[in-house]
């Protein structure tokens, strides 16, 4: 015997009544109150068809926004009880109400239906209540039962979005699974200016919303329908700019109804290795070098343990290279042009201070990082070469200037793996595009045996997949979505992966 | 005048958001406002923004797939703020399958001025533009629900007005904007067959703030 589960219509009301009247006797639904339950918006009634027969019949109410569902009715016709009718309808119901993003679902059954209860403790509904002679005239109580839903089972599709700096970033996962990345960065908006104007990049990240989103689903084969949920970054990063992506999310969640996950920006840094290698192996040490950060995280657990060992004190490594790109006439960004003007260049030339990395300074900043020394000890030696009117060399002053950055950036990742007894190290953010990095990661971290993971520069700058990855493992651990009412926060704790 | 019935042209159910100063969201049925909050504090859109939404939709007892019309206040105002309301705006739209419009944040003023104050003739309508200067724009009246903007919206010192119109023959009025103004305003559009244009961009009215890096010269 075929049984097909298919969404109820108002055709299907005289057949519904039929059944209906048969299997509750005493306490059947008028009809009008079937017609507004069918044609009302927030449910979602379904019909079980045996060839052109409809033999049984359930309904879910859900309102958007909420977290909560609510099995209204079901009902098996007498001559098919025992066919596993009963059991499809409510693995449907469920199913759809997962995929609303309800987290919990309610129901209410006879005290006296015994059959019924064996069948909802099956989909994990317990009791949690009696609303006492709730079913009249019959004067029999109702029992309230519950059942949390978790997403665990199946793969949640999350769409993460970021605008934390100047790249606007909407992604799309499937659990572990990557399948959409669009990035539109305003970076050469920044150009003219020598470094991200918050203003500009905020204006931009109005502008790229649209399409980005658009391309993302595309790119997915996806509608919104088919989303579970909605990840943003809430910070760390640039205020006005973080505002844009989180009223953003917060209009979308309320107009799908889809939860909400408020995620931590750092935190997705580490979660974008998920998608490149389809899990995050821990403990691990992160080197996360950006435009705006540079941090050395501890990783114990991606979702409860993550400890920020240490960061810049004043510049961000990608600032640094921005400044000293400006100081040898280079342009915007810093970091590609100087590695290019490197390449001819003797980085033992010159030797640039490394900050932060004398045994005095050690001691407080063992994992803390200084740049702002190392880019004005640049600008001095070009302008005494200038001023004595002495031939300098751009590439060797890159190259130094390069050379010093990496060296203390590794020796420190590279310390901190062997003080916490951590035999791996990832790299992320935007400067992880800069060669000389990757290469001197690479030959540190083989010598110290320490295993290296550097996920694709597209998952290495800001993106929203990351984000939307750290989104699919909340909840796939059964973490509850984010209220509505959580801020943007410029100085977001790395403690605080979901806000 | 009588209101015709629905069609598919005119959009039933409307949400307004305006951000430019506090956060305002309302829905409106054909022009009747039937739910609406205000918050007055200007740093909080992006926390109440997504809850205020919600709100008014469950207050007015629709579902975000019934709302047709987005309607957004375009400002002009403080950017920061403003930004959240039109991000809102667009994904709500998204998400929701509905048109989105905006209209000028100072239009909403000036209708709900001009529904107080009938008799009122020229009319100057000024808000915070911060640094010491007004966003502003001045109207003759209402005509078919839309107030009729004769000049701006610019930004100035406000004692820089004067030299552009003459600011002595205006009545002024500092009253907050509300987004039940702004959906009237979008509704009464909509019956005039006044196509809205697609581009719903803030009005900005100002450059951003940065200057051109002049290179090197950063030690010293």
């Amino acid at each position: 015997m075929k049984v097909d589960i298919r969404q109820a219509t108002l055709l299907d009301l005289p057949e519904i009544m039929k059944l209906e009247n048969s299997s509750f006797a005493n306490d059947a639904w008028p009809e009008a109150t079937f017609h507004s339950e069918l044609a009302a918006k927030h449910t979602y009634y379904i019909v079980a068809m045996v060839a052109d027969d409809i033999v049984g019949y359930a309904g879910l109410s859900k309102l958007a926004g909420s977290n909560q569902a609510d099995i209204q009715t079901i009902a098996v016709r007498l001559d098919q009880r025992g066919a596993g009718i009963g059991r499809a309808l409510m693995n449907a119901l469920t199913a759809h109400a997962t995929q609303l993003g309800a987290t919990e679902i309610f129901l209410e059954v006879r005290a006296d239906n015994t059959i019924a209860q064996k069948l909802y403790k099956v989909f994990g509904f317990k009791q949690i209540g009696t609303r006492k002679k709730y079913y009249q005239p019959d004067d029999v109580d109702a029992f309230i039962m519950k059942t949390d839903v978790k997403l665990t089972t199946n793969e949640p599709v999350v769409l993460g979005i970021e605008t934390s700096c100047d790249e606007t970033g909407v992604g799309i996962v499937r659990g572990n699974q990557l399948l959409a990345n669009i990035i539109s960065s305003s970076m050469n908006k920044h150009a003219i200016f020598g470094g991200v104007v918050p203003e500009i990049a905020a204006r931009a990240h109005l502008e790229a919303l649209t399409p980005v989103l658009e391309e993302a689903l595309e790119k997915a084969n996806l509608t919104l329908d088919q989303i579970n949920a909605i990840a943003v970054t809430n910070g760390p990063g640039l205020a006005g700019a973080l505002m844009v992506g989180v009223g953003a999310a917060k209009a979308l969640s309320v107009a799908t109804g889809k939860p909400i996950y408020a995620v931590n920006h750092l935190v997705g840094h580490v979660g974008a290795d998920i998608l490149d290698r389809g899990e995050l192996q821990t403990p691990t040490i992160a080197l996360l070098v950006s435009g705006g950060h540079t941090s050395l995280l501890l990783v114990r657990d991606l979702l409860d343990d993550v400890v920020l060992l240490g960061e810049t004190i004043d510049d961000a490594a990608g600032e640094a290279f921005d400044k000293v790109a400006r100081v040898l006439g280079l342009s915007y960004p810093g970091g590609p042009e100087i590695d290019r003007v490197a390449k001819d260049g003797n980085p033992t030339a010159i030797r640039f201070p490394r900050g932060l990395s004398l045994p005095k300074d050690m001691a407080d900043h063992r994992y803390d990082f200084s740049f702002s020394g190392l880019k004005t000890a640049v600008a001095r030696h070009v302008e005494l070469a200038e001023s004595k009117g002495e031939e300098h060399s751009i590439a060797d002053v890159a190259a130094s200037f390069r050379e010093a950055v990496v060296d203390v950036l590794i020796k420190k990742a590279i310390s901190a793996c062997k003080d916490f007894e951590v035999p791996r190290l990832l790299l992320g953010g935007g400067v992880v595009a800069n060669a000389r990095l990757r290469e001197v990661a690479k030959e540190q971290c083989e010598k110290a045996g320490i295993e290296l993971r550097i996920p694709p520069f597209s998952l290495c700058t800001d993106n929203g997949a990351m984000i939307a990855a750290l989104g699919a493992q909340l909840i796939m651990a059964g973490r509850h979505p984010s209220s509505l009412t959580f801020s943007a926060e410029s100085t977001l704790p790395v403690t605080t992966v979901q806000s | 005048m009588k209101i015709p019935a629905a069609s598919t042209r005119i959009a039933e159910y409307s949400l307004a958001i305006d951000t430019s100063a506090g956060t305002s969201v309302a829905v409106l049925s054909m022009g009747k406002v039937l739910a609406e909050l205000n918050y007055l504090e200007p740093m909080t859109h992006s926390e109440r923004i997504g809850s205020a939404i919600q709100d008014v939709l469950t207050q007015a007892n629709l579902k975000p797939n019934q709302i047709s019309l987005v309607v957004a206040g375009v400002g002009p105002g403080p950017y920061t703020g403003l930004r959240v309301g039109l991000a809102a705006a667009r994904y709500f739209s998204i998400g929701s399958g509905a048109k989105l419009v905006g209209v000028c944040s100072l239009d909403a003023i000036a209708l709900d001025y001009y529904s107080t104050n009938p008799s009122a003739q020229e009319l100057l309508v000024s808000t915070d533009a911060r640094r010491k200067e007004v966003f502003w724009a001045t109207y003759s009246g209402v005509l078919d629900g839309m107030p009729v903007r004769t000049h701006g919206p610019a930004v100035n010192k406000y004692e820089d007005i004067g030299s552009i119109v003459a600011i002595d023959s205006f009545t002024q009025t500092d009253i907050g904007v509300r987004a039940g103004s702004l959906g009237q305003i979008a509704f009464a559009q909509d019956l005039a067959g006044l196509s809205t244009s697609s581009e719903v961009n803030p009005i900005y009215l100002r450059e951003p703030d940065a200057v051109p890096s002049k290179g090197k010269k950063v030690s010293g």
